[in-house]
């Protein structure tokens, strides 16, 4: 278990190499800054709201690969010419927050010279993007000749052209995880460039699904001009420019009165650990995170993580580390189940008080060329860290340790069963999150960062070689705490036809989700293929293109997040339901919880259970370390 | 044919009654009975025929709109329901899409795990497997296993059974034999099987939709027994009908098969009537804008067609049901809605309500925080007498005090203006919200009639249209009962899909023909034996052929209508074209060179109710009669973004006769409602008694 998580350290941080996750508020206009009153601000405040969400439904229904459309890995919204976000959808974590990194991206290579009907699509990921896969649509949207923003969106194709089909981890620089897009205008002035999409199209895998995605993710920015215009027609473009500047305004001033509302002070995580790069088996990579507060400014510090690796296995800078520091603040101190967080637009305000600093040459910052698009894993790790370098001030809001990781496969053939051609399938597994203040641990869920859906395995099996045997709740017990650990999920395949797979993912050998205020450990997990028959085989977490043979199965258990609080202290009915429910045994609920059964098994033999909790409790006096 | 509609809701229970042959309707409200909702049904359905003078035997038709299944849900007391699945499973309900409901947050609860419909230790999971895409039988069912768990779930005493196999909507074989066991050994369980409930793909979707029927069942069925049993006790010969979320009636032998049907039941009855009285003004695409205290509930009606919920969209509560379900959109934005400064200082109206207590402020019941009805009776437009038939009075100082203490003072406004404000940003909420439900799935509001119904609709309708551009808006002539009058006219409808996947590039294959064909004939031959036995006479029934379909690689289906089979080349070439114009409606884009899919087919099976007869009232001059006129205020209606003082015009709707045109600043007074005219708009008084309400110019604000 690991120890009580925060402690204080005296000395300040080297803040001179920190970026602000936001732009600000003190900045150049290409409007007049006018008073909005009260009641017009609010009234732009919800048509922003129904612009991004409108602009992603689009993209759910109209987008062709499951990634986009069941998995919803992608993002949408409106943004200024600086790219602050106006506005945002409500669609993957990781997606939020990226779009102004795609447009400081493109803004290198067009300021200044766009024009009407331009459509430029980026994904270069030492320029903004949040990884390759993730291609950034952008629409300028013009007031008059006056360039003043982008509808943009991001969505994650399903293969790039890279060495092996979807991606792979073992690779040596990120040319060779696919095809890079750098600022390309594939609509000039209305006009489609069709020589340069046909040699984007002619270079990927799965050119059907992929032109169909990005004319998806055109429409949906489309879409998102078209309702500015007309928003802007109706009360002009100063009121609705300055209605979304106090929308951020407002934003920076919920957050900021948060941040205040902790102690200033360095809050420094546990060190954690990563399995290895996806090539240098058995060498852990370290994670460091401390958390300065200081005022109504709050700094995540990535300093001590491990040097940039020679694998693909390193996080894009701008793209994907300052949204997600955004997102580990954001989630702890606004959270949207509370009253206090529910009504905070996230756009440019709440990113403003929020600093990263990660050194250059290091995982979270690599340098080029260095290959960077097996980046999920490592980032989710850092609002687990934050929450762990957090829990001795904001106790009853953080989690136990979460999987905080993952766990991503594709699947691919040439040609099969029900399947076209090339078929290619992303799966992103789930993990499960810490026991809770109050409530247990979510069981099989997406964590943190991340929050796709998965593929009805009825529509995997119809669309490809696959047939899923099992896809239910782990057989572990989950970890023990007064409010326990989430449980993870098992799935296994079946390959009906000779198929490749490459994965990316940690199972979290080394270093599983910890348990807090005296709740026990989570547990890793692992990929088997074959299990229980001969020429059964342990995978590592990450694989770079292993060939499966028709007939194959493949095992994955995911990772089970920890537990909170101590076991002896939670609710005797909750463990009895949790035996009754198969996730737990009557040995287990006595050496854990000190629950004893009655006899019969009907219920809780109240008597029993009071005794040995004493005697657990007087054991754990003497050794408190016993509860973990 | 003397009909009656019995709409059931959580506040009031509302009656009308409409004889065929002549003569008014007949309309009751009382307040509901949520212990029991059929003692008020029944109560009610006794006043009704008390007022009219009739006898119960001589109702020919009965139809109800219950939010009996939508309640047991939401307030969680459903049936103990165990599931028999198929192994390797058993967490589908659990797990989901394994997606969370909110990205922010750490605190957030999952209902599918904390309340799920079925306890994971009464899911039990027997070795089984159909396989796809040929539904051969992969795994075959090992019926003891059945029979032992049947057994057990009968020992634990649950009162339902779900019955949930993966790929059985390819080949039921496996959950119609699980049937035949649970009938023998568990002969008083209520049934749910999920080829039955919901034969279309997407496993967690299906499950939870055949889990959720099982849930609400046994309750739902006793109700509506006991209903039915009442109703024989009353006297009454007709048979009782059902209002479906798919906006059709279906007898309550059907009901009681399949209560997942009923989950949306209350609302469509809004705008059944609204697509009445659309036609009948001769403007049959309407947007129906129906508000309580609460909330309001949003249809839109192109062409006066009922449009079903995209399938990402069939939530209720917090569960998911794939069935059919007319579009209908609820938000938290009514009279009751609260105004507040947030701590961030911004001001905001709702979703918070005052409820039915302590209500708006204005009522003297104890409400002290700000409601939009508290901004309308300090903008003047209700009169403290107006609602005395309903034995309410209000006070506006209250409302006046409310508003200066939590919104004029903080905001440093005039009471009025604040008061302006509360009202513009409720309308904002609503328009928001019609826009969404209109322009983003491709329909213009231009092209539209706004009809204003509940009780606080027609306070709303004519600011909402005007944003909107929506030319003209329509107040019927008993709008608080709209529901009910809804319910008089519902055709009988049975819906059947089932999932067919198959690609159309094949357009001249014959054995493509006949697949096609054959699961249209079997959805047909179904349908019809099911009318028939509703008692349906042939010459009423039509059949409506639908098809789910979409590119090949896409994800989500769009719902076409397509020509009744025989299934050929033209027939094929009709499909796609009727496709590729709903996709490029629905997203702006068509691909010719896609392959088009039929994902699932679709029949609608409808017994057409005959029309309810229009009459026409007392007709008049263009000027109301001087008894029409009750009262002249002055009163503060929108300008810019404040207010401006007008003289208004009171007028009660009863007084008015038909050709009379009441011009705005003006406020119009009825029992259920209160009509807003606003400088700049007119309100024409129709043959029928409808007032159509349209704008002079459109002011600029």
């Amino acid at each position: 278990m690991s120890e009580l998580a925060a402690r204080s350290i005296q000395s300040g941080l080297d803040k001179s190499s920190a970026r602000s996750t936001g732009v600000g508020g003190d900045v150049e206009r290409r409007w007049d800054r006018v008073d909005v009153d009260p009641i017009t601000q609010q009234v732009i405040g919800g048509a922003l709201h129904a612009i991004a969400a409108e602009m992603a439904e689009l993209l759910y229904r109209m987008a062709y690969s499951s990634i986009m459309r069941e998995s919803r890995d992608i993002g949408a919204g409106l943004v200024d010419f600086h790219g602050r976000q106006l506005c945002e959808s409500d669609s993957t974590p990781m997606h939020c927050g990226s779009l102004p990194a795609y447009v400081k991206g493109i803004q290198r290579k067009h300021q200044g010279r766009y024009a009407p009907g331009d459509v430029v699509l980026h994904n270069h990921p030492y320029h903004g993007a949040s990884h390759s896969p993730d291609y950034g649509v952008l629409i300028p949207i013009f007031s008059g000749e006056q360039h003043i923003g982008f509808a943009g969106c991001t969505g994650h194709m399903v293969d790039i052209g890279a060495a092996s089909p979807g991606f792979s981890v073992d690779v040596p620089d990120f040319w060779a995880e696919g095809q890079v897009v750098n600022a390309i205008k594939i609509y000039d002035r209305g006009v489609r460039n069709d020589a340069v999409w046909s040699l984007i199209m002619d270079n990927v895998r799965t050119p059907e699904a992929n032109t169909g995605d990005l004319e998806a993710m055109i429409a949906c920015c489309r879409l998102g001009v078209q309702r500015f215009e007309l928003l802007a027609d109706r009360y002009g473009v100063d009121t609705v420019m300055s209605a979304a500047e106090d929308w951020m305004d407002y934003a920076e001033r919920m957050m900021r009165s948060r941040i205040e509302a902790l102690p200033d002070g360095i809050y420094q995580a546990p060190v954690g650990w990563l399995e290895d790069d996806g090539k240098n088996f058995g060498q852990p990579l370290r994670v460091a995170t401390r958390v300065e507060v200081d005022g109504s400014d709050i700094y995540v510090d990535l300093t001590g993580s491990n040097d940039q690796v020679e694998t693909g296995f390193n996080c894009p800078f701008e793209g994907s580390v300052l949204p997600t520091a955004n997102f580990a603040v954001r989630a702890l101190l606004l959270d949207e189940a509370l009253p206090e967080g529910a009504g905070v637009p996230q756009n440019d305000g709440v990113f403003r008080p929020i600093h990263v600093i990660a050194p250059e040459g290091s995982i979270f910052n690599p340098e080029y060329p260095h290959g960077c698009e097996a980046r999920f894993t490592q980032i989710n790790r850092i609002p687990d860290q934050v929450l762990q370098a957090l829990s001795g001030v904001r106790p009853e809001q953080v989690t136990a340790g979460n999987s905080a990781n993952v766990s991503c496969f594709a699947y691919s053939g040439k040609g099969g069963q029900g399947a076209d051609d090339y078929w290619v399938i992303i799966e992103v597994n789930e993990g499960s999150y810490g026991g809770r203040f109050g409530q247990d641990g979510i069981d099989a869920i997406d964590t943190l960062m991340a929050n796709t859906r998965n593929n009805p395995v009825e529509e995997l099996e119809l669309s490809a070689p696959l047939l899923c045997e099992r896809y239910e709740l782990r057989d572990e017990s989950p970890a023990a705490g007064r409010w326990r650990g989430g449980l993870g999920a098992t799935k296994r395949w079946r390959f009906l036809e000779d198929t490749n797979i490459s994965s990316t993912g940690d199972n979290r050998s080394d270093d599983p989700p910890g348990g807090i205020f005296g709740g026990h450990d989570g547990f890793g997990g692992s990929i088997v293929l074959n299990p229980g028959q001969p020429g059964e085989q342990v995978l590592p977490a990450k694989i770079s293109n292993a060939q499966l043979k028709a007939g194959d199965r493949l095992e994955i258990r995911l990772v089970c997040g920890g537990g909170y609080g101590n076991p002896v202290e939670r609710d005797p009915g909750a463990v009895f339901d949790d035996i009754l429910d198969g996730l737990l045994s009557e040995e287990e609920a006595r050496q854990h919880y000190g629950v004893v059964l009655l006899p019969d098994r009907s219920g809780i033999d109240s008597a029993a259970t009071r005794s040995l909790r004493e005697k657990l409790m007087e054991k754990l006096g003497k050794d408190p370390g016993a509860a973990g | 044919m003397l009909r009656a509609g019995i709409d059931i809701g959580g506040t009031f229970t509302d009656l009308v009654m409409w004889d065929d042959d002549g003569g008014q309707p007949v309309i009751h409200k009382l307040p509901s009975t949520p212990d029991d909702p059929a003692v008020a049904g029944i109560e009610g359905l006794k006043a009704l025929l008390k007022n009219a003078g009739r006898d119960a035997a001589e109702l020919d038709f009965l139809c109800h709109g219950t939010t009996v299944a939508t309640n047991i849900l939401l307030e969680k007391n459903g049936a103990d329901v165990g599931m028999i699945t198929t192994q390797g499973f058993r967490d589908v309900l659990h797990i989901g899409r394994k997606n969370r409901p909110l990205n922010f947050s750490h605190a957030q609860d999952v209902p599918r795990q904390s309340q799920p419909l079925v306890k994971r230790r009464n899911r039990i999971p027997v070795a089984e497997r159909i396989r796809g895409p040929d539904g051969s039988v992969e795994t075959p069912l090992d019926e003891q296993a059945v029979v032992r768990a049947v057994r057990a779930l009968r020992e634990r005493d649950v009162d339902a059974i779900a019955v949930c196999c993966l790929m059985s909507f390819l080949n039921p074989v496996h959950e119609l034999r699980i049937r035949e066991i649970v009938e023998r050994e568990f002969p008083g369980a209520y049934l749910s099987v999920s080829h039955q409930v919901s034969p279309l793909y997407r496993e967690y979707e299906r499950f939870s939709t055949t889990a959720l029927n099982a849930y609400v069942g046994p309750r739902t069925a006793r109700y509506l027994d006991r209903f039915a049993a009442s109703l024989g006790e009353l006297g009454v010969n007709a048979g009782l009908n059902l209002m479906t979320s798919a906006g059709g009636m279906v007898p309550a032998s059907e009901a009681r098969q399949s209560p997942v049907s009923l989950l949306l039941s209350g609302p469509v009855g809004a705008l059944i009537l609204g697509i009445q009285v659309g036609r009948q003004v001769g403007h049959p695409s309407v947007i129906t804008l129906d508000v309580g205290g609460t909330s309001a509930d949003i249809g839109v009606a192109p062409d006066g067609d009922l449009r079903m919920k995209h399938l990402l969209d069939t939530r209720v509560g917090d569960y998911d049901a794939m069935m059919p379900m007319v579009d209908i959109d609820t938000i938290g934005a009514g009279g009751g809605s609260l105004a507040f400064i947030d701590e961030g200082g911004m001001f905001r109206v709702g979703p918070r309500s005052a409820g039915a207590r302590p209500g708006p402020a204005c009522y003297g019941q104890g409400g002290i925080e700000p409601t939009v009805t508290d901004a309308m009776v300090e903008l003047g437009w209700f009169r403290e007498i107006a609602l005395e038939e309903s034995g309410l009075t209000i006070d506006p100082q209250l409302a006046r005090r409310a508003i200066q203490q939590h919104i004029a003072g903080p905001l440093g406004l005039e009471v009025t203006e604040a008061a302006a404000g509360i009202y513009r940003i409720a309308v904002n909420n609503m328009v928001e919200a019609i826009r969404v439900n209109s322009v983003s799935k491709g329909y213009d509001p231009r092209d539209f009639a706004l009809v204003a119904e509940g009780g606080a609709g027609a306070a709303f309708a004519v600011y909402a249209a005007r944003e909107l551009a929506i030319p003209l808006v329509i107040v019927p002539v008993s709008p608080g009962v709209g529901a009910a009058a809804g319910l008089l006219c519902t055709d009988t409808k049975y819906e059947y899909r089932n999932t067919l996947w198959q690609k159309l590039d094949d357009a001249d294959n014959p054995s493509v023909h006949q697949r096609i064909e054959a699961s249209y004939i079997a959805l047909e031959r179904h349908a019809l034996t099911q009318l028939k036995s509703s008692g349906v006479s042939e010459e009423r029934t039509s059949l409506r052929f639908m098809a789910e379909c979409r590119y090949a690689g896409q994800g989500y289906e769009l719902t076409v209508e397509v020509p009744a089979p025989p299934v050929d080349e033209s027939w094929i070439a009709r499909v796609v074209e009727a496709f590729h114009r709903a996709h490029e409606r629905a997203y702006l884009r068509r691909f010719e060179d896609k392959p088009v899919m039929i994902i699932n087919v679709g029949l609608a099976a409808i017994g057409a109710v005959t029309a309810l007869r229009s009459d026409t009232i007392a007709a008049g001059s263009q000027h109301p009669e001087p008894s029409a006129r009750i009262d002249q205020r002055t009163v503060s209606f929108l300008d810019g973004h404040g207010s401006r003082p007008f003289e208004a015009r009171f007028y009660r709707r009863a007084a008015l006769k038909a050709g009379n045109v009441l011009a705005g600043p003006a406020v119009i007074e009825q029992p259920d409602t209160t009509t807003v005219l606003p400088p700049g708009s007119t309100a024409r008084v129709d043959a029928l008694g409808n007032l159509i309400i349209t704008f002079v110019e459109p002011q600029d604000e």
